[in-house]
């Protein structure tokens, strides 16, 4: 009896001592979430990757800042409220544009500077190469714009986009091209030219293209890929005017686009439709150089957002108020509300998550089911198939006017919203330069 | 036969801006024998000089090309005064290295201070013309990639007559050929280098001017066409200028030939291509001495 009198109190003390040890050795609420964010910040893909670094900056300050009035994720409030208020902390690293810096830099990402989330690469290229590292350490990695399909075929668990990919986008043109005859439309288109660059997603586009066309009914009559850096086209459009398509499937980007403008201008060459997806066609200085002289007017292209509809949100205005303080007063392009919706959606996982495991963050991944109603673009919502492809994301059919903006032109009942009415044939250089420029 | 006439029209077009772009590198590297790859960089920075005067004070590239080629001449001064006449006395690889040092500041420091943007200068006198033809037995020619040549060809013929007609060009020929000797007949060597930096980068600042009336202008610009000049200088005979132009034009022709009857992808491999062919009868190039 003694002896129980004198065990309570020691197992009552081990139990409150232990208690205590345990309570103390609860992980403290982390003061930061750590994202490593990958980009090409120098070398030929500079242009890409300060748009993304602008869009993150955005959020960041968007999560780590109040704004009451703001309708996206982490909008109103402080910090992270799942995480006991922490705030969200990019650790940037420029991989110059280069695959082989990219694989070394994501390692010191993981390993050094312990990252929580990594965002990246920004191009479809590069994050192929990215990935089987970061799935081999186990942590969540996503690429908004990245448009590749490949990327989420390949059966990796930790990647995840938010973006829709060039299967979807490319496909909407080819719809809109196959559809368009019934819904006022010309009757007389009947072939198709299809060039384009020479990596990963050029490539891609190439292969959907061609898919797509024969699917559409459409006949090809040239195929040319070029390589990244063309000093020239001349003969490449050359061959397209001797080809003579009714319509040109361009992919280049803004360097090789301005090359063929002045090429195809010396020709003196026009095809009644330019189709295009991505590249050129989603980098803003180009659309705001076309501004000056007529040259993007009437070139139709995929977009993942109608943005001449997204634009007239009062969240989108306030989000790019918010952008134009990073942009040097650079609106937002559809990069960028393809980039900021991505990490709105990453700061919202990691908030529901309430825990910086990775197991945790990628299931909190996987059972998103995001509304459209907390987005700055026109996705219908956020939710993952099983490769994480986000299979509510979509695409849209635009085309620059007159007026140098893009107007929606597809799917047909956005398209009557945007009340806008296609130029058809695609005009001569000509009426170009005879037309007054929106910049002027 | 008209398709095959219009794509060597083409070409040769094409080949004189190469020329304009190869020909300052054919000073410092052929005639001087010293390594550059920040070439393409004062290219760059001529395409940038002539955005910005246009954007900021309307100045058309033609009225902006004398300014900017003084200001990258003064850079070029600079960069052998302070740069490459350290490294000079070491190996070749000394010059490399601090080339490619020079390329990524250069590149990097625009990145900081314009950002990576593509920027375009329209508006000019040359993009006014560009939908004007000049046609000729069905051939046509597009009146301002014709001027740019003629202001090439030009810029080449006072070259030509600046390095191989007068005492100072004798002078930078003697420098190279023999520093010591030509020190002993009184001419300052440093200075001869100097001056040929000063005359490449100017020269390549000039052809990214007339350039920036025809390409986006970004700070990575000038890697395209550094690997063509290499290619040309190497092609043309190293010190030659009318080597230079000849190999310059030969490989605009290749390209625009190649790309009519075969895959866009063989434009390049046929560049080179016919720099290997060529290399294998003439190793010292179309008109160099050994």
């Amino acid at each position: 009896m003694r002896g129980i009198r004198i065990l309570v109190p020691v197992l009552a003390a081990i139990m409150v001592v232990g208690g205590f040890a345990l309570e103390r050795a609860e992980p403290q609420a982390p003061k930061e979430v750590l994202i490593g964010v990958l980009l090409p910040l120098t070398g030929n893909f500079a242009s890409l990757g300060q748009q993304y670094l602008w869009s993150n900056q955005t959020v960041e300050d968007i999560v780590n800042n109040d704004y009451p009035d703001l309708n996206v994720p982490l909008g109103p409030g402080k910090g992270f409220p799942g995480l006991g208020g922490a705030t969200m902390k990019l650790v940037v690293r420029d991989d110059q544009s280069r695959g082989d810096l990219a694989r070394t830099l994501v390692e010191q990402l993981v390993t050094v500077n312990k990252v929580h989330w990594i965002d990246g690469e920004g191009t479809s290229g590069n994050t192929s190469i990215i990935q089987p590292v970061v799935e081999g350490y186990g942590i969540p990695l996503s690429c908004h714009p990245c448009a590749s399909p490949t990327l989420t075929e390949k059966g990796f668990k930790w990647f995840f986009r938010t973006g829709p990919h060039d299967r979807v986008m490319v496909d909407s043109v080819f719809r809109f091209l196959q559809e368009w005859p019934k819904n006022g439309g010309p009757t007389d288109l009947k072939t198709v030219a299809v060039f384009t660059c020479d990596n990963l997603f050029c490539q891609d586009n190439h292969k959907i293209a061609l898919e797509h066309a024969a699917k559409a009914g459409f006949k090809v009559v040239a195929d040319l890929t070029t390589k990244t850096g063309a000093t020239t086209l001349a003969s490449e459009v050359q061959r397209l005017q001797a080809a003579n398509p009714d319509i040109l499937f361009f992919v280049q980007y803004p360097a090789e686009t301005a090359v063929f403008q002045a090429d195809a201008k010396r020709a003196g060459w026009t095809p009644k439709v330019l189709a295009t997806s991505n590249g050129a066609y989603s980098d803003q200085t180009w659309l705001e150089a076309q501004k000056k002289t007529n040259g993007g007017a009437a070139w139709l292209g995929r977009d993942p957002t109608a943005i001449d509809l997204a634009s007239k949100k009062p969240s989108w205005k306030k989000v790019n108020e918010i952008y134009k303080k990073y942009s040097r007063g650079q609106d937002m392009g559809e990069l960028a509300m393809r980039q900021i919706t991505g990490m709105l959606w990453v700061a919202d996982t990691i908030n529901r998550a309430k825990s910086l495991e990775p197991a945790v963050l990628a299931k909190a991944a996987a059972d998103t089911n995001m509304s459209p109603d907390q987005m700055i673009i026109d996705y219908k919502g956020i939710r993952f198939d099983k490769s994480n492809q986000n299979e509510l994301a979509t695409g849209v059919v635009t085309q620059i006017g007159w007026d140098g903006e893009k107007h929606t032109i597809w799917p047909w009942e956005l398209a009557k919203q945007a009340g806008y009415t296609p130029v058809y044939p695609s005009p001569s250089w000509q009426e170009r330069d005879a037309k007054p420029k929106p910049a002027r | 036969m008209t398709e095959l006439a219009q794509a060597v029209v083409n070409g040769l077009q094409m080949g004189l801006l190469y020329a304009l772009v190869a020909v300052g590198l054919a000073i410092i590297w052929g005639l001087m024998e010293m390594v550059n790859f920040a070439h393409g960089e004062f290219m760059m920075l001529g395409m940038f000089g002539a955005w910005w005067l246009s954007s900021t004070l309307g100045w058309d590239p033609l009225v902006a090309m004398l300014p900017v080629a003084l200001a990258i001449y003064g850079l070029g001064v600079l960069t052998y005064s302070q740069l490459m006449r350290r490294v000079q006395r070491g190996d070749a690889f000394a010059q490399i290295f601090a080339t490619v040092g020079l390329l990524l500041f250069l590149q990097n420091g625009v990145v900081a201070l314009f950002t990576s943007d593509y920027r375009f200068v329209s508006d000019t006198v040359l993009s006014r013309l560009s939908g004007v033809q000049l046609s000729i037995l069905g051939i046509k020619l597009g009146v301002p990639l014709l001027m740019a040549g003629l202001l090439a060809l030009a810029l080449f013929v006072a070259l030509y007559l600046l390095v191989d007609r007068t005492e100072f060009g004798l002078a930078l020929q003697a420098t190279s050929e023999d520093r010591d000797a030509a020190m002993l007949v009184g001419i300052r060597p440093q200075k001869m280098f100097a001056v040929a930096w000063g005359l490449g980068a100017a020269l390549v600042g000039i052809a990214g001017v007339i350039l920036a009336n025809f390409f986006s202008v970004y700070p990575q610009v000038g890697l395209s066409f550094t690997v063509l000049a290499y290619a040309i200088v190497a092609l043309g005979g190293f010190g030659s200028i009318l080597g230079t132009l000849c190999a310059a034009l030969l490989v605009g022709v290749v390209q625009s030939v190649t790309v009519v009857y075969l895959p866009p992808a063989f434009k390049d491999a046929f560049v080179f291509g016919s720099y290997l062919l060529i290399g294998l009868f003439r190793p010292q190039g179309l008109f160099g001495r050994f």
